[in-house]
């Protein structure tokens, strides 16, 4: 008899089952009006701002046309110099790795350098798959081209939120990821990272990005 | 405040106290005594337990109907419960279906085993692990270390633990018992730099000693606070971020989770999670939340290239066939250690367990025999405040008083007690037996608090109860007399 054959044929014993159940049992209904905080599609990206900002990260709406220059500065401000940029989409669009190279900065995609190679980087620029409005998270999905590393390794993280990123409850997240296709790892992320261990006292930066700034475009 | 102890650590007893919890025969009566007699311990477990507690009430503000989602979130755990068997089916075949391996193991021993086998066979040099309870409960870390695998707690709170030789005191606060003196002290030694007790700067040491290990480390270990069974996922909650490194770089990955973490689906998540950080630390989101399953894809960089999952019985199939079952809902926040009267008194260590407080209680001595941790149910004031903290409803104050009838049920409790109780209800049955011992017991305790009018002190088995409190003389009549001669004209 296999291990697995033991633990299970315990448990089926300690449920008084002789065999395996062949009918799957019926979960308790999500009582949506208990459950939902969120009941609505309108102000998502105010709101998700909103509960960012509590989160502590640093929140600028901004229009496209503004998105570099807005970028720009804050990379001066904060002294980053080498730059991570995931292979999405989003970014391609915008032609923010061209226009960054061109500024000056030493901007490279996911898919040119290595994961031990990442170390090295000041700042990692990612869009992301979902932003959640109840809680301010940044949701990504790994992908080859989103590598969830970017926004893990480097000291700081900018991410690029568009208006189609927005989801208002965790309801409609986790349903939203049930219905995509495979399921991949996915993080949540909710400000940067923090420790109360030595004496409740808060310290912001331990083992993530000590930053994280979201440019939500309009 | 004592004075005596002002220039001990804050921890000086902490050692003591795990000697003593370590040892085979645990008194729970002298551990705790001594330690709810340290005042400075006493206070920062309460400063540290009472902020999460405020801020979780504050916290379940938030949501429409607490009550009620806890009621929901109850539900789910004990429905997933009540079919284990089929969850625990339909998680293995969809950890298969990403490309994952899943082991089940019987006894801590063989979850040892299991993810020892698993290291050689990667050729795992070293490891690195993020905070998790059952690692704790298995003590995983010195297997690691007693097969010449470098692992490393990669959580602050655990680091501290891990360099200090210590164990942790509170399921979310691992340190609560530490003073930042303590953990000052303790990074000198180890890292050999000048001492500070900044814990800014502490944490920053922590971040650059870890940094290269994350870089470098072949295995990661995390543990897990949901498994979901319609996914084959893993979701794991943290706020430093060192559990992400554990499922982002290391080329193997291990979960190592209690077979009573599953829950059916995806969405269901939504409500522990609305539920959990609240509980715990009155955070309304935790900063990070991993949910994963299965190796990277071709042409990923990050993520493992080999996942595993280790399901851990351990004791808890037996505790599913008992009526204690609904005690394997807690999703370990700990909101019932900060709201209980005693844990704040006594702290983690007193209670001789990995897993403290009213919950602790509980589950202890259902892993671990009654006959090792008799004492444990009674270490508490039955006042419900774990009750009404849980985020899961487990009713801790009934199953602690079911687990004080199958001490008096299987003889655990003293031949003294057993005697005494027996007497008593030989008494009770016969009037004249109880008017002859109701008699004698007044004349005693009136001729013993002559003096002052107090009873101070009692001989035997009564001097337990005045060792704490005195009691007022009983009135020279009985309410039997007084109600036979009352006056009838009413």
């Amino acid at each position: 008899m296999s291990e697995s054959d033991t633990v299970l044929d315990r448990v089926r014993r300690a449920l008084g089952r002789t065999g395996p159940l062949l009918k799957p049992p019926t979960p308790p209904a999500i009582d949506e009006p208990i459950t939902r905080l969120v009941h609505t599609d309108i102000g998502l990206p105010e709101l998700f701002a909103r509960r960012a900002e509590e989160m502590k990260m640093h929140v600028d709406a901004v229009h496209p046309e503004e998105l570099f220059g807005g970028l720009v500065e804050f990379l001066k401000a904060n002294a980053c110099h080498s730059l991570v940029l995931t292979d999405s989409p989003l970014l391609e669009r915008l032609r923010l790795a061209e226009q960054l190279n061109a500024k000056g900065f030493e901007a490279r995609r996911w898919s040119e350098i290595t994961l031990d190679g990442l170390y090295q980087f000041d700042c990692g620029i990612t869009d992301v798959t979902y932003a959640a409005a109840e809680t301010g998270s940044l949701v990504i999905r790994s992908s080859a081209a989103h590598g969830p590393a970017v926004s893990l390794v480097p000291p700081i993280h900018v991410a690029i939120l568009e208006p189609k990123n927005f989801l208002p409850d965790l309801v409609d997240l986790f349903e939203r990821l049930k219905t995509d296709a495979d399921p991949a790892s996915v993080v949540m992320i909710t400000g940067p990272s923090k420790t109360s261990d030595i004496e409740m006292n808060l310290v912001v930066g331990v083992h993530g990005p000590c930053k994280v700034q979201l440019f939500i475009l309009q | 405040m004592s004075s005596t102890i002002g220039s001990e650590p804050l921890d000086a007893h902490s050692e003591a106290f795990l000697h003593e919890a370590a040892a085979s025969k645990f008194d729970f009566h002298s551990v705790s005594v001594k330690a709810a007699g340290d005042e400075r311990l006493k206070t920062a477990i309460n400063n540290a337990v009472l902020k999460q507690y405020t801020a979780r009430q504050l916290r379940l503000l938030d949501l429409p109907d607490a009550d009620r989602l806890r009621t929901l979130a109850g539900d789910i755990k004990q429905h997933a419960l009540d079919y284990l068997d089929y969850y625990l089916v339909q998680l293995q075949q969809n950890v298969r279906k990403n490309g994952g391996h899943l082991h089940f193991a019987c006894s801590g021993d063989e979850a040892k085993q299991i993810i020892l086998d698993i290291a050689k066979n990667a050729n795992c040099k070293s490891v690195i692990k993020s905070k998790s309870m059952v690692s704790e409960e298995i003590e995983l870390v010195h297997t690691f270390e007693a097969n010449g695998i470098n692992v490393v707690e990669t959580d602050l709170g655990e680091f501290i633990i891990q360099i200090g030789k210590d164990k942790p005191s509170h399921l979310v606060a691992p340190i609560v018992h530490k003073d930042r003196q303590s953990c000052g002290r303790l990074f000198s030694e180890y890292f050999g730099t000048p001492y500070t007790d900044d814990p800014q700067a502490l944490t920053m040491q922590a971040r650059k000693h870890m940094r290269d290990r994350f870089r470098t480390a072949d295995m990661g270990m995390t543990g897990g606070n949901f498994l979901v069974a319609e996914t084959g996922q893993v979701c794991v909650v943290e706020n430093e971020g060192n559990a992400r490194h554990s499922v982002t770089s290391p080329r193997v990955l291990v979960s190592l989770v209690g077979i009573e973490k599953v829950v059916p689906r995806l969405v269901d998540l939504a409500v522990m999670l609305k539920l959990l950080a609240r509980s715990a630390t009155g955070q309304p989101f935790t900063v990070y939340t991993n949910i994963f399953g299965g190796p990277r894809k071709p042409g990923q960089k990050d993520g493992p290239e080999e996942f595993h999952i280790v399901l851990l019985d351990n004791g808890r199939s037996e505790i599913l066939a008992g009526e204690y079952r609904e005690t394997l809902r807690c999703i370990r926040c700990g909101a019932c250690l900060n709201a209980c009267p005693v844990y704040r008194k006594i702290g983690g260590h007193a209670y001789g367990s990995v897993y403290p407080g009213p919950i602790g209680a509980l589950i202890t001595p259902l892993f671990q025999g009654l006959g090792n941790f008799k004492d444990l149910p009674q270490a508490s004031s039955l006042c419900g405040a774990c009750y009404e903290a849980c985020p899961v409803k487990i009713n801790i104050p009934q199953h602690l008083i079911n687990m004080r009838r199958d001490i008096v049920n299987s003889h655990l409790n003293g031949f003294l007690e057993r005697a005494i109780y027996r007497l008593w209800a030989w008494s009770l049955k016969s009037p004249l037996l109880y008017k002859l011992g109701s008699i004698m017991q007044k004349w005693e305790l009136r001729r013993r608090a002559k003096k002052t009018g107090w009873v101070k002190k009692m001989p035997m088995v009564g001097s337990g109860w005045t060792q704490i409190r005195d009691m007022p003389a009983p009135a020279r009549k009985t309410f039997h007399q007084m109600w036979a001669k009352r006056d009838h004209r009413n």
